[in-house]
């Protein structure tokens, strides 16, 4: 577990780097999923960072596809990209959108970013690849402000009807979206009753419990129904200042004031690991 | 003209059955529609390779893309509208900008639908998806064509819309290739040219021959791919004819008429008339009412010729 910690804090110190850096970017629901893609790629799923298309690959499809700067932070800390490529973020002609993008980025499989379609599409993902009889399974990370998408549900209905057991989807539940928290705008309710009642393998978690979170995964994979984690996360979770607050969805310029402290802090507690 | 007619939802099932003996990697994916697009053949054939997901045509073109993504061949069916203008985000990224290669069929195009109005007409089709870059636009105007359009389409890379009615098919041309992008001359003309798409066509055929026997030498081009559009061809009737028709079961904006409108104003400027459905919201209706309400049967073709030659 200790791995997975500096992995999840280095995922933290390179976004807030490359986002504060550059001066705008979605920090809250980056922060929230730095921990789930720790043990994602800390530990469960199978890829290759020199063949980011090789074949036994699991997938990944970020469908909050505004996070994409978490998940660029995994994929260079794992080797897919140099780090120092993260800091072209949004600059004209990088490789590295806000929003993730199959056409551009070495380990990303699907451009998102349209709420509510990613999970869609990754949900054919696991079709296509039950219908070739391989054991790859296909991820898919949504928000909660998301979940409030009728194609999110209709994606839920479907995966049970289809008996896709390589399907794991993992809810950041971080109660919060751009206008405001989740629960005063549209609520998800007792999101992982509804999950079971369409048919899913629905478990609660603490999202910044790595060991939870681990154990979660363990037991979608081991289930025959597709897999659904209620991942209850902090917004901006790593910034104490930034956490659960409003207007910690994107933050820029001044907004960013307090993240070189946080930054030293964060480097810090990596240090104390090592 | 009394031409052998055809059943078109026939020809797409036994098309996509027999490509997909070829290819392992054609499947299709239904939102409550494919047996009623013809792939009854299909799915008798290949259970495993069909995806009957439900009436959810969004998460119907994402997960058409999704098992794109897993090197599968889609074909998503639907009527038209419900598989442009309700999940249009979702062909503009997923499959669109993705460049997934996915086959997406809009049946019962046009006023096919005629019982059931407003709601089930695919009128806005083609101007949708030519504002989606890269998505190749088929409309077959015959049975020949349909079944030539279905095996390119299967075969070629890249996402592709295929328009077609379920109405009973003439044929009409030869059985032979079809080139995706390429138009050809039906009839050389000189006094006008009227270009043309769909099955719709066949009332331009006969209107041309009420105006030849009148002495109105008309240019018949067909047009069945509508993006990209043959460029060449549509400059070379402006040229040779000095105005052009165009003539759709569409609405008159953003369809083969303003494709037409957009080669000649950057290339060769004539002046064009675009016949097709007018900017309103019709109700049900009969399907040959409607089309004579919008002057797309025969003689109302042959009446806007003679109108706009005489008034150009």
């Amino acid at each position: 577990m200790d791995e997975l910690k500096k992995f999840a804090l280095e995922i933290r110190i390179e976004t807030l780097n490359m986002l504060s850096k550059h001066g705008f970017g979605h920090v809250g629901g980056s922060l929230s999923i730095a921990d789930a893609l720790a043990v994602l790629y800390g530990k469960h799923m199978k890829y290759d960072p020199k063949n980011p298309k090789w074949e036994g690959r699991d997938y990944l499809v970020l469908s909050k596809g505004h996070c994409g700067p978490a998940l660029y932070s995994t994929l260079a800390i794992k080797g897919f990209f140099p780090r120092e490529e993260l800091l072209t973020i949004n600059k004209l002609g990088t490789r590295l959108p806000s929003h993730t993008d199959k056409n551009l980025t070495p380990g990303i499989d699907m451009t998102t970013g349209a709420l509510g379609q990613g999970v869609s599409c990754a949900l054919g993902m696991a079709l296509g690849l039950k219908l070739q009889g391989k054991k790859n399974i296909v991820y898919s990370i949504i928000g909660d402000g998301e979940a409030q998408e009728g194609q999110v549900w209709e994606t839920m209905l479907i995966a049970p009807n289809k008996g896709l057991s390589n399907f794991i989807v993992i809810l950041d539940n971080n109660r919060q979206q751009l206008d405001g928290f989740t629960d005063d705008i549209s609520s998800l309710g007792d999101v992982c009753r509804k999950a079971e009642a369409f048919g899913w393998f629905a478990v609660d978690v603490d999202g910044h419990d790595l060991a939870a979170i681990d154990q979660a995964i363990e037991e979608c994979k081991r289930s025959e129904k597709p897999g659904f984690i209620n991942l209850k996360t902090i917004k901006g979770k790593g910034w104490p200042a930034k956490e659960a607050v409003l207007g910690n969805h994107a933050l820029r310029g001044a907004a960013f004031e307090g993240v070189d402290e946080v930054l030293a802090d964060l480097r810090r507690q990596l240090e104390a690991m090592q | 003209m009394n031409y052998e007619m055809f059943d078109a939802k026939k020809i797409i099932g036994e098309v996509t059955a027999a490509e997909a003996d070829l290819n392992p990697g054609i499947v299709v994916v239904s939102t409550d529609s494919a047996p009623r697009t013809g792939m009854g053949e299909f799915i008798a054939k290949y259970p495993d390779r069909y995806y009957e997901v439900g009436i959810m045509e969004q998460a119907g073109a994402g997960v058409s893309a999704g098992l794109a993504t897993t090197s599968k061949t889609p074909v998503f069916c639907a009527p038209a509208p419900f598989t442009t203008a309700r999940p249009f985000e979702m062909f503009k990224i997923d499959i669109g900008y993705m460049r997934q290669n996915v086959k997406v069929i809009g049946r019962n195009c046009g006023f096919n639908y005629s019982d059931l109005g407003p709601t089930h007409f695919g009128l806005e089709d083609m101007a949708l998806v030519r504002l989606i870059p890269g998505v190749v636009i088929l409309a077959p105007m015959d049975a020949s064509q349909l079944r030539g359009a279905m095996r390119a389409m299967l075969r070629c890379e890249g996402p592709v819309y295929l328009r077609i009615g379920t109405a009973p098919i003439p044929k009409i041309f030869d059985d032979g290739d079809f080139e995706i992008g390429k138009g050809f001359v039906v009839r050389e003309g000189s006094d006008v040219a009227i270009i043309t798409t769909g099955e719709i066509s066949r009332n331009v055929f006969e209107a041309a021959e009420k105006l030849a026997a009148e002495g109105i030498n008309v240019m018949v081009v067909a047009m069945p791919t509508v993006s990209p559009i043959d460029e060449e061809l549509v400059i070379r009737a402006a040229r040779q004819t000095g105005r052009i028709i165009t003539v759709e079961e569409h609405f008159v904006v953003g369809g083969l008429g303003s494709a037409v409108c957009e080669v000649c104003a950057e290339s060769s400027p004539v002046p064009v008339k675009r016949l097709g459905v007018p900017m309103e919201f019709l109700s049900a209706g009969q399907y040959t009412d409607l089309v004579k309400h919008c002057k797309l049967d025969a003689d109302g073709i042959a009446e806007t010729v003679k109108a706009f030659i005489n008034n150009p």
